[in-house]
């Protein structure tokens, strides 16, 4: 339930705020001017504002598409993203974004027709070479789906670019809007997933993990194409077995043919981030592991970094082959 | 910070008038302070609950949720409360509301206080005015202070631990004029259980906080047998957070007893750490 939503004003007549609202009947609606006057704040507790997080619906005005970091590819040679959305519904202990903003409130932008056009001068500024985008790099891009229908409106512009790939990022279970659709071939659902063990305690909110492999399992077979994202790999005591049985309870579960890629991702943080997110939950058992500090990046030591990746790497190259295999790196 | 100051449980209130204040005093037990102060200030035996009588209008109000701050030593995990009376003609005589928007006739841009979440307790906007207005129809509510109370407590803490109160005492239907001592004290007594209500959301929120900003005991006990340098106090504070999730004190205090230098502590931390598998099933 959320409590308050802000709308801005010039905004507040718009078609897509009025669906929004008709959601939220109880909820209380402050009218504000910019969404940065709530949002970009100093001096307010991200952890606090966690716990009762509000909404706030605004308009976008620039930077719709941004050039993806580099090593967040799985292939292209062109990557973007976009995001119609900044903070997340789950509370995953590791999440960047609770080192980046100061405000945990969710923003959800309504002129999706202005990331439409932003997408189209992009695919035509890069005619010619593979493109990628990436939805929900400041968000999780399905877990609101039902609030905000963003997924539904971008799937049917993808249609029109059958050649251009488009990747939700997600530890939603939302299947809507894909089961009421034909597959579409250049439709990426990556899932974020980690043992289970790990997951209870560090995914707050979010789906379990077996009930994110059911849905990964019923959304290939249909034929959508997945992407399984390690992403963050944790360590800790017994990290083989848990991830060997993950891994292979998953691969068991999905239709290799509809398995477009697999990624694998160390823990890693900014190191200002890192020091924010240690501020907000310093008793986490998650920064009690041996980190290192290499390029301003804090992550496990170097060894138990390349000892997990290649470890995954090479269970899932039993069953899928090493160009569908990517390493997340930034 | 100064942690040692801090109690675990951490309110200021700032309220405009003596009769306003009166059973809040009387409540939580709170005595004028000792020393003679620039406004009057009041505080219970544990310190742990503060108030200081601003006097009207927005001056006042900053300068004395500064004051306040400064002479109780107020901290981050402070909680700031204002409570008071206010003009409307959008609720009844003696209603009691949270604000969650708050304008002034300066011009400036609205702020946005949080609100307690979870509550049935009704929120309006508040008009922040410099002198007293009779025209209730274009604002929800009016007072006097309360944007400044904001603007200042919101430099002191984080938005989440200030709340502001108000009671209406005045309206179309109640003349601004027929306003009494009496009736002004009787208004905030009233509504005395909703207070606190609100407040003791208000002093858990700003324990939790202190229950995580505090510095590990051991730093303290550590830091008195062993030099540290600013950096190093940091490393340690830090290193100390770290492991004392999977060590209990006893064997850390065993573990660093022999170390002859702060920086021997710090090495001996930091290989406890290189040395921990965190085990995923005990959380
Ligand atoms: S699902 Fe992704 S965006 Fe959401 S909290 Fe977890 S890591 Fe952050």
């Amino acid at each position: 339930m959320i409590e308050t939503i802000y709308v801005e004003k010039a905004i507040k007549n718009h078609p897509r705020t009025k669906l929004i609202l008709e959601k939220f009947k109880k909820s209380r609606i402050i009218s504000i001017n910019k969404y940065g006057e709530i949002f970009n704040k100093r001096n307010q507790n991200f952890r606090i504002q966690k716990t009762n997080p509000c909404l706030i619906l605004a308009y976008k005005k620039d930077s719709f598409v941004l050039p993806a970091p580099k090593g967040f590819g799985i292939g292209s040679s062109n990557n973007f993203y976009f995001s119609h959305m900044y903070n997340c519904i789950y509370d995953c202990r590791y999440c960047f974004l609770q080192g980046m903003y100061s405000s945990a409130n969710y923003v959800v932008f309504v002129n999706f027709e202005d990331f439409d056009n932003a997408i189209k001068k992009t695919i035509k500024n890069n005619n010619g070479s593979k493109i990628t985008f990436f939805s929900g790099y400041d968000c999780d891009s399905l877990a609101l789906e039902n609030v905000t229908g963003f997924a539904k409106h971008i799937l049917s512009f993808f249609k029109t670019y059958s050649q251009i790939e488009i990747e939700f990022r997600t530890k939603s279970i939302q299947k809507e809007p894909f089961l009421s659709m034909k597959p579409m071939q250049n439709v990426i659902l990556a899932y974020s997933l980690m043992p289970e063990l790990m997951s209870n305690s560090l995914d707050n909110k979010a789906p379990s993990i077996s009930k994110r492999i059911r849905v990964i399992s019923e959304l290939a077979s249909k034929g959508w194409k997945i992407g399984l994202r390690f992403d963050p790999l944790i360590f800790g005591q017994n990290w083989k077995e848990l991830y060997r049985e993950l891994l292979e309870n998953i691969f068991k579960n999905i239709t290799p043919n509809n398995l477009h890629s697999v990624s694998f991702g160390s823990l890693r943080f900014p190191k200002k981030m890192f020091k924010n997110i240690f501020k907000l939950y310093p008793k986490e058992p998650l920064f009690t592991s041996p980190f290192s500090l290499n390029n301003k990046m804090i992550s496990y030591d170097i060894e138990i970094e390349e000892e997990m990746t290649s470890f995954c790497k090479n269970l899932s190259l039993k069953y899928i082959n090493e160009d569908q295999i990517f390493k997340c790196s930034i | 910070m100064n942690n040692l100051k801090i109690k675990k449980t951490s309110i200021r209130w700032v309220v405009a008038l003596k009769e306003e204040a009166q059973i809040i005093l009387e409540y939580f037990k709170l005595k004028a302070v000792d020393e003679k102060t620039i406004y009057p200030i009041y505080k219970n035996e544990e310190e742990t609950h503060w108030l200081i009588i601003s006097g009207i209008g927005r001056s006042n109000a900053s300068a004395s949720t500064a004051y306040l701050y400064l002479y109780s030593k107020a901290s981050k995990c402070t909680s700031w409360i204002n409570v008071g009376i206010v003009g409307s003609d959008k609720g009844n005589y003696g209603d009691l509301f949270l604000v969650d928007k708050i304008s002034t006739d300066q011009g400036k841009k609205s702020t946005y206080p949080s609100t307690m979440p979870k509550t049935s307790l009704p929120k309006m906007h508040l008009y922040t005015s410099d002198i007293p207005i009779t025209d209730y129809s274009t604002h929800e509510l009016i007072d006097m202070e309360g944007s400044a109370f904001f603007d200042i407590a919101s430099k002191l803490t984080s938005k989440e631990f200030i709340c502001l109160i108000k009671v209406i005492s005045d309206g179309p239907k109640n003349s601004i004029k027929e306003i009494t001592k009496s009736k002004i004290s009787n208004l905030i007594k009233d509504n005395l259980t909703k207070i606190i209500d609100v407040v003791s959301y208000y002093e858990r929120l700003s324990e939790e906080e202190f229950q995580i900003k505090e510095k590990p005991k051991l730093f303290y006990d550590i830091t008195s047998k062993w030099h540290f340098t600013a950096t190093q106090s940091y490393k340690l504070e830090t290193l100390l957070r770290r492991v004392e999730v999977f060590c209990n004190k006893r064997d850390l205090k065993e573990i660093i007893k022999s170390c002859e230098t702060s920086n021997s502590v710090i090495n001996v931390l930091n290989s406890k750490i290189k040395k921990n598998i965190v085990n995923w099933s005990k959380f």
